[in-house]
């Protein structure tokens, strides 16, 4: 190729938008307007504006989209947009909030803060178990039910009307109740009855307060027997009303103060409580001893190291491989004589068996020793040169025949 | 410009008559934009010299030399990005070096040293130890990998050829090849002699001639 004659194109082509956007970034990075340059020195005077035009042709709408798609978001397909099913409202769902990641079989509800609730009493204090037949025996408003703690809550807050105050299940046995119910039902089989609306008891707050004790039940798993069933009852006995003894007033009321702090904040060395704790007692002990475990994991190490010097690969010794560097370096053959290597190349050495099989066999020469050639006669060696010549026998005969040359003398 | 008693009259002489003598009709029918556009390097130069760079005229620079300077970086650099880099840095020395610009040599000269020079600081940048003695064949690697190529098959095997050039003769080659540059010019921007540049250009030729018999 002759450079000098034959002219070559350079090998780059940049577009012209390149050039335009390189111009006005460096006009930007220089600070220079370019749209105050009157008379369009830089290139934008060469933009050409296109002017429109009314199109006379009609066009040709076949085969073009007509109606927006969109892709569903869970299917990945396109479909197309309908408007008034898509118009007809937008639902938002709130997102889904999950604050633990504990089995909410283990969750301890009873220590959940009461702060989120506005009464003052606690929220397992306002739950009252009410039975069918409670309801259907309408019990008198002078029920015992106005001992329990619910009544403490305003009247304002929760107006009821008192016919349907229904008696606590701790006062009647389930037995009678149930046998009321059936005796009930069987008298008037068509009357359906109706269950009024669960609402909890309020009673007219009295001057006296009454004291009672209260019982909480704590939810009991099945696999609890009857005779582990009181664990998980607990009375709330009412605070024991302090003996009157003979001692100053003042006395008395500093130890009332001070009984009352520590009732008001009882010193526990537990730690408190949380929402997400295991609730106490639930939590077996697990069958397996603990020795167990630190056996399996020493048997996993071991089974591990077996495993690990099975896949190693096999280890030389340091000696011998010492020895075969030292017998590398020492060449076999000697410097003059070219290196012997195995010209056969890989492809053909797998056939090679087969070529010599195929070719014919080199036999061996037959080579006789013959030790007293000096003492044969004359046609006897003329015979056994032709046989030699005719490449059928080949004879070692160890006498002068085959004198060394004596080099010094030629 | 008188030198001896010999006078001679040089590029900017010639300008500055040609300007005096269409001066008031061109003021009287264009805008100084559009005078610009339409002057000679000649007269770009000269409206340099004695007005300095400004806005317009500094646009006029730039439309004008930015096509031929980015292709005569990239030449250099091979690398796109490496050429945009050097041409914004040579075009804003420009701008701020406008004043050193003594109309000894052509302001097309003038700017391809400018060019060169930022090519030659970018190759630096990036390889500190490079010796611009020996040529750097590993940017053949980058050339069709690289953004903007014309395509043409010998045009991309002569780039790659020429970066088994060293920098020098590569260089010259380019100046002289595709920017048609006289050796006059180019000695004045490499600051060699025309008998060295002649060579050197001359050993580049043959050696992109074998490379490009070895390519094919």
């Amino acid at each position: 190729m002759d450079l000098e004659n034959e002219k070559i194109g350079p090998a780059f082509k940049a577009p012209d938008s390149y050039f335009k956007e390189s111009e006005s970034r460096l006009m930007q990075r220089l600070g220079i307007d370019i749209t105050q340059l009157t008379g369009a020195a830089v290139s934008e005077a060469k933009v050409v504006v296109p002017v429109a035009q009314p199109v006379s042709v009609p066009l040709d709408t076949t085969g073009v989209q007509k109606r927006a798609r969109k892709q569903d978001p869970i299917t990945s397909k396109s479909v197309g947009i309908n408007k008034q099913l898509d118009e007809v409202g937008n639902v938002e769902i709130a997102p889904l909030t999950f604050t633990t990641n504990e089995n909410p079989e283990w969750v301890n509800f009873g220590a959940i803060p009461e702060v989120e609730s506005a009464l003052e009493t606690p929220l397992d204090q306002q739950i009252k178990k009410v039975s069918y037949g409670d309801l259907l025996n309408q019990p008198p408003v002078e029920n015992p039910v106005a001992e329990s703690p619910v009544a403490e809550i305003p009247v304002g807050e929760m107006p009821v009307a008192p016919s349907e105050i229904a008696a606590p299940i701790e006062n009647e046995s389930t037995h009678e109740l149930n046998e009321k119910a059936s005796e009930l039902i069987s008298s008037s089989p068509v009357v359906e009855p109706v269950v009024a609306p669960l609402v909890e008891p309020v009673v007219a707050s009295t001057d006296v307060p009454v004291v009672a004790d209260s019982v909480v039940i704590h939810a009991v798993p099945e696999s609890v027997g009857l005779d582990e069933l009181e664990s998980y009852i607990t009375v709330n006995q009412p605070a024991p009303t302090p003996t009157k003894v003979d001692v100053a007033p003042e006395v008395v009321s500093q130890e009332s103060a001070a009984t009352k702090l520590v009732e008001e904040k009882p010193i526990s060395l537990e730690a408190p409580a949380t929402a997400f704790a295991p609730i106490a007692g639930r939590q077996k002990d697990t069958a397996t001893p603990g020795w167990l475990g630190v056996a399996a994991a020493l048997a996993a190490i071991v089974a591990a190291y077996f495993i690990w010097t099975a896949i190693q690969p096999p280890k030389l010794d340091q000696e011998e491989v010492v020895l075969q560097q030292d017998e590398a370096t020492v060449p076999e053959t000697p410097l003059d004589e070219p290196a012997q290597t195995d010209t056969i190349p890989d492809g053909l050495q797998l056939v090679e068996p087969l070529i010599m099989e195929a070719m014919p066999k080199y036999k061996e020469p037959n080579v006789y020793t013959i030790i007293d050639a000096a003492d044969m006669p004359e046609k006897t060696k003329r015979a056994l040169q032709d046989l030699e010549d005719h490449g059928l026998a080949t004879f070692d005969m160890e006498d002068e025949l085959f004198e060394e040359l004596d080099l010094e003398s030629l | 410009m008188s030198c001896h008693g010999i006078v001679s009259i040089s590029h900017f002489d010639i300008a500055i008559i040609k300007r005096m003598s269409t001066e008031p009709n061109q003021t009287s029918l264009h805008t100084h934009s559009q005078r610009l556009m339409n002057c000679s390097e000649e007269e770009l130069s000269l409206e340099l010299l004695e007005v300095g760079v400004g806005p317009e005229i500094f646009a006029e620079i730039v439309r004008r030399y930015q096509r031929p300077i980015y292709y005569h970086c990239r030449n250099l650099l091979v690398s796109h990005d490496d050429a945009d880099d050097a041409v914004q840095n040579a075009f804003i020395k420009i701008w701020q070096n406008a004043s050193q610009f003594k109309g000894e040599s052509l302001l097309r000269t003038w700017i391809y040293r400018i060019a060169t020079n930022e090519s030659i600081n970018l190759i630096r940048k990036r390889k500190p130890t490079i010796d611009f003695d020996e040529a750097q064949p590993e940017m053949a690697e980058m050339i069709t990998e690289d953004l903007y190529l014309s395509g043409d098959e010998i045009a991309l095997k002569l780039q790659k050829a020429m970066c088994f050039l060293p920098f020098k003769q590569k260089l010259v080659f380019t100046l002289r090849y595709f920017e048609d540059l006289s050796y006059t010019d180019i000695a004045l921007l490499t600051s060699t002699s025309e008998g060295a540049l002649k060579a050197s250009y001359h050993h580049a030729v043959k050696k992109l001639e074998i490379y490009l018999n070895v390519l094919r």
